[in-house]
């Protein structure tokens, strides 16, 4: 019999380096010349130098390395995919595994929080220009203190009640708990950056009637997405942005069914599957079209949703939601067309991508056959003072791409004003 | 089939079962403390040094320094000789011997003046121990009439030596101090004194670390610390130069030596051995690990006998001593470039940065490939080989001989651990 964990929803799905350890995995680190893993990291967080602080114990010098490359530093040590970016860079690899480069960047920048540390300081005297930003998620946040370094006045509007955006009403808190996205979003707040929540832009207001002198939006994808397939409209069907949101929200009050399927082969699917487990479901399969060579999730994440005791089923389609009101199966098509199952199910989870809200009811932005909006890699769209970046252009990446995406729309933002400055 | 060997070694005329000693320390304080280390192994025992001043302690006593998070590279420590009544240490080691007869205890011994060193020779003699070790070297007691203050004055070692020598039958070991800039002339000054033997090296005097607390060095006691005895992994070189100048100075020809000095693994000892050791002492290892290391010196060191062909111990004493030579002595006239094997590297560049910062820009840096390439300005140091991170990459490669040197046959170390 295997052994399964067995874990709380909000308990840590994995241990963290005190500094003893952390030490001792630094000093496997072999200090490259040019380190791959710098340059594995998208959102120029910069492993090299905060594993060689860490080895040279200079533990504040790496949590100040951290904080100033990431403003996310905290949340990305716990959710980046590192396996397929900085640790697959890694140059210990040729040797026999990649240093831990991810629960190196969590134990430092934990950090920064036991010795208070204030790593980043907005200047004092800010700069004629305000900025308003739209979405209090990874790439808005990431825009925002950029801006807000530099002297910007930032405003962010977020139609929810809590910043974070996906951190903090996807990804599980197991994987990513509250306490680190609410020490993020605080350094990002001691920039002076502001926060109205509760207040959904081309809503509640329009940008576009009010004094600032850039837009950012960053408003990531909260579109519902079903798939076409009959019996889809009966109860116990979530889309996966529901399912999570509700269960960050609702936490071990939410009890989905005994039987769980969940359908699609992202990261956003697992964190489903765990959050079903997690939260009590007896039985609990991720089912993907495609096969698992072909999914988008990272492997130490079905990893982990298979330590939990999640079933994974590969190459079967969905084909319909079967029962009367409510979810009482599903059935599915093989990819090779050779055959069909039926499962039981009390609550169908579609995690099959995410899309975004109208985004042109915040601005006249152009916008591609999904609603994506039409940005460039600096985040320039078509309209001069607004600018984009994040899930809500590229569709859906990681948080540190969001990251990265967020701050170089920023260093567009800084351009573009720099050149009204003048003028001011 | 697990390989014995039979590992016996005469030392001053007593037949030792295997080289493995503990040193005089903490580790061998007591009756059980040495009873369990002889039931693992251990081949014998130097006491905890005993002496008709019984010690007080402080609290705490020992700390030990790392590099780069890795511990024990070395270890400092406080405590003087025993703190346990004279007679009683005595019994002990009456009882050890009695019970374990076919075990060396040797008894440690401190004097303050030539009375008590005649003293203590005596009640080791009547407690049964095979040998004596004068410890003249103990650089953390309270009083300087003892200790390494002893070992570093000839005049005081030679008198020492004698009443000690004067005053039994037993052979007697002078135990040396590192606190010195040559050891020769203080050995030499023991035998004189009527000594048999040579123990070195005590630890070194040494502040391991400042607490930033209470700004003084660790350990801290009550606020503030002393200099004290450094010992571990970190000493084994200065030991092993020690033992190496003792054997090869000539008044000293046919003195056996017992090798003290970071010694953990099977290597450490035999390298002890290679260099004019009859038998190492051990401590700091122990202290860190426990009597069971012993198991894995027994083992390792028959392997490599076996391996190599030998049958005794005996045969490996200072087996190296003929190829340690004076600098001057070293031909100067070809230099071994480094070869790399690119199929091995990693690129992490580490023999880039230390080559161009710390040597001698010999080596180019494709950035592109991120691979080094040994150029003309190489002088065939090594320093890229001792920095690189993975097994057999760099290794020796070409000779070359310089401008007008005559080529002769030249002898080239081929395996890196």
């Amino acid at each position: 019999m295997s052994k399964v964990i067995k874990k709380r929803y909000t308990e840590e799905a994995d241990y963290g380096f005190n500094l003893r350890t952390a030490r001792e995995e630094a000093r496997r680190c072999l200090l490259c010349l040019d380190p791959p893993c710098s340059k594995g990291c998208p959102a120029g967080t910069d492993p090299g130098s905060f594993i060689r602080s860490i080895r040279l114990n200079n533990i504040k010098g790496a949590a100040e390395t951290i904080r100033s490359n990431n403003i996310l530093g905290g949340s990305c040590a716990r959710v980046c995919p590192y396996d397929r970016l900085c640790e697959e860079a890694c140059s210990r690899t040729g040797i026999d595994k990649p240093i831990q480069i991810g629960r190196l960047q969590r134990f430092a920048i934990e950090q920064e929080k036991a010795f208070k540390m204030k790593v980043l300081e907005a200047p004092k005297k800010k700069k004629p220009f305000k900025v308003a930003c739209v979405g209090a998620g990874p790439a808005s946040l990431a825009c925002a203190a950029k801006l807000a370094l530099e002297g910007y006045q930032v405003t962010i509007y977020e139609e929810k009640e809590k910043a974070g955006g996906v951190l903090t009403y996807g990804i599980t808190p197991s994987r990513l708990p509250e306490h680190v996205v609410a020490h993020d979003i605080k350094t990002v707040k001691d920039l002076g950056v502001k926060f109205v929540f509760g207040t959904k832009v081309g809503r509640d207001v329009d940008l576009n009637d009010m004094d600032y002198d850039a837009i950012f939006i960053g408003a990531g994808l909260w579109g519902d997405k079903l798939p076409d397939i009959p019996g889809v409209d009966k109860e116990g069907v979530w889309t996966a942005v529901e399912f999570l949101k509700t269960a960050r929200v609702e936490k071990t009050k939410f009890k989905p069914g005994e039987n769980v399927i969940v359908i699609g082969g992202g990261n956003v699917a697992i964190d489903c599957a765990v959050t079903a487990k997690l939260l009590g479901a007896k039985n609990v399969r991720i089912v993907y079209r495609r096969s698992i060579e072909e999914a988008p999730a990272d492997m130490k994440e079905f990893k982990y949703a298979l330590k939990l005791g999640v079933s994974i089923t590969t190459e079967m389609a969905p084909a319909e939601v079967l029962g009367q009101d409510r979810v009482e199966a599903m059935a599915f098509t093989s990819r090779d067309g050779v055959s069909t199952a039926k499962f039981k199910a009390d609550d169908v989870v579609f995690a099959i991508g995410q899309k975004p809200e109208d985004m042109t009811a915040i601005a006249a932005v152009k916008v591609n056959e999904k609603g994506e909006i039409k940005a460039t890699k600096s985040g320039k769209t078509n309209l001069a003072k607004v600018f984009a970046a994040g899930d809500v252009v590229s569709g859906g990446k990681t948080v540190v791409e969001a990251v990265a995406e967020g701050k170089e729309a920023a260093e567009s933002i800084i351009a573009y004003l720099a050149k009204k400055e003048g003028v001011k | 089939m697990a390989v014995k060997k039979d590992l016996s070694i005469e030392y001053l005329g007593v037949k030792c079962e295997n080289p493995f000693f503990l040193s005089s320390s903490p580790v061998g304080s007591n009756y059980e403390m040495v009873a369990k280390a002889f039931e693992t192994g251990w081949g014998g025992v130097f006491f905890k040094t005993v002496g008709i001043f019984v010690a007080d302690e402080c609290s705490p006593r020992f700390d030990q320094n790392d590099k780069n998070g890795l511990p024990w590279v070395g270890f400092k420590n406080m405590e003087q000789i025993s703190d346990k009544p004279t007679e009683v240490n005595f019994e002990n080691i009456y009882k050890l011997k009695r019970d374990y007869p076919d075990k060396i205890m040797v008894s440690s011994i401190m004097g303050s003046t030539e009375e008590e060193w005649r003293e203590l020779a005596k009640m080791s003699e009547q407690a049964e121990a095979d040998l004596i070790e004068c410890n003249f070297s103990c650089p953390q007691m309270t009083s300087h009439a003892m200790g390494s203050d002893v070992g570093t004055n000839l005049e005081l070692v030679e008198k020492y030596s004698r009443a000690v020598a004067e005053s039994t039958k037993l052979p007697v070991i002078a135990k040396m101090t590192p606190n010195i800039t040559i050891m020769e002339p203080a050995a030499i000054a023991a035998i004189k004194g009527g000594a048999k033997g040579v123990s070195a090296i005590n630890t070194v005097k040494s502040i391991t670390s400042l607490d930033y607390e209470n700004l003084t060095g660790m350990p801290v006691v009550n606020g503030v610390s002393s200099i004290s005895g450094y010992s571990g992994t970190a000493v084994k070189p200065i030991g092993l130069r020690f033992i190496a100048n003792l054997a090869q100075c000539k008044e000293l020809e046919g003195v056996p030596l017992s090798g003290i000095g970071g010694i953990e693994t099977w290597n450490d000892a035999l390298d002890y051995i290679l260099v004019g050791a009859r038998n190492v002492q051990v401590t700091t290892s122990v202290m860190q690990y426990g009597y069971r290391i012993v198991e894995d010196m027994i083992s390792g060191l028959s392997y490599f006998m076996d391996e190599r062909g030998f049958d005794s111990v005996d045969e490996l004493v200072g087996l190296a001593l003929p190829n340690l030579v004076p600098a001057e002595e070293l031909n100067r006239d070809f230099k071994i470039i480094p070869k790399i094997d690119l199929d091995k590297c990693v690129g992490c560049g580490r023999c880039y940065v230390s080559c161009y910062d710390a040597a001698h820009q010999a080596i180019d840096w494709d950035d592109k490939k991120r691979r080094p390439t040994i150029n003309d300005n190489c002088v065939g140091c090594h320093l890229c080989l001792n920095v690189c991170p993975v097994k057999d990459c760099i290794l020796p490669g070409e000779i070359e001989w310089k401008e007008g040197r005559t080529p002769t046959e030249i002898k080239v170390k081929h395996y890196y651990d």
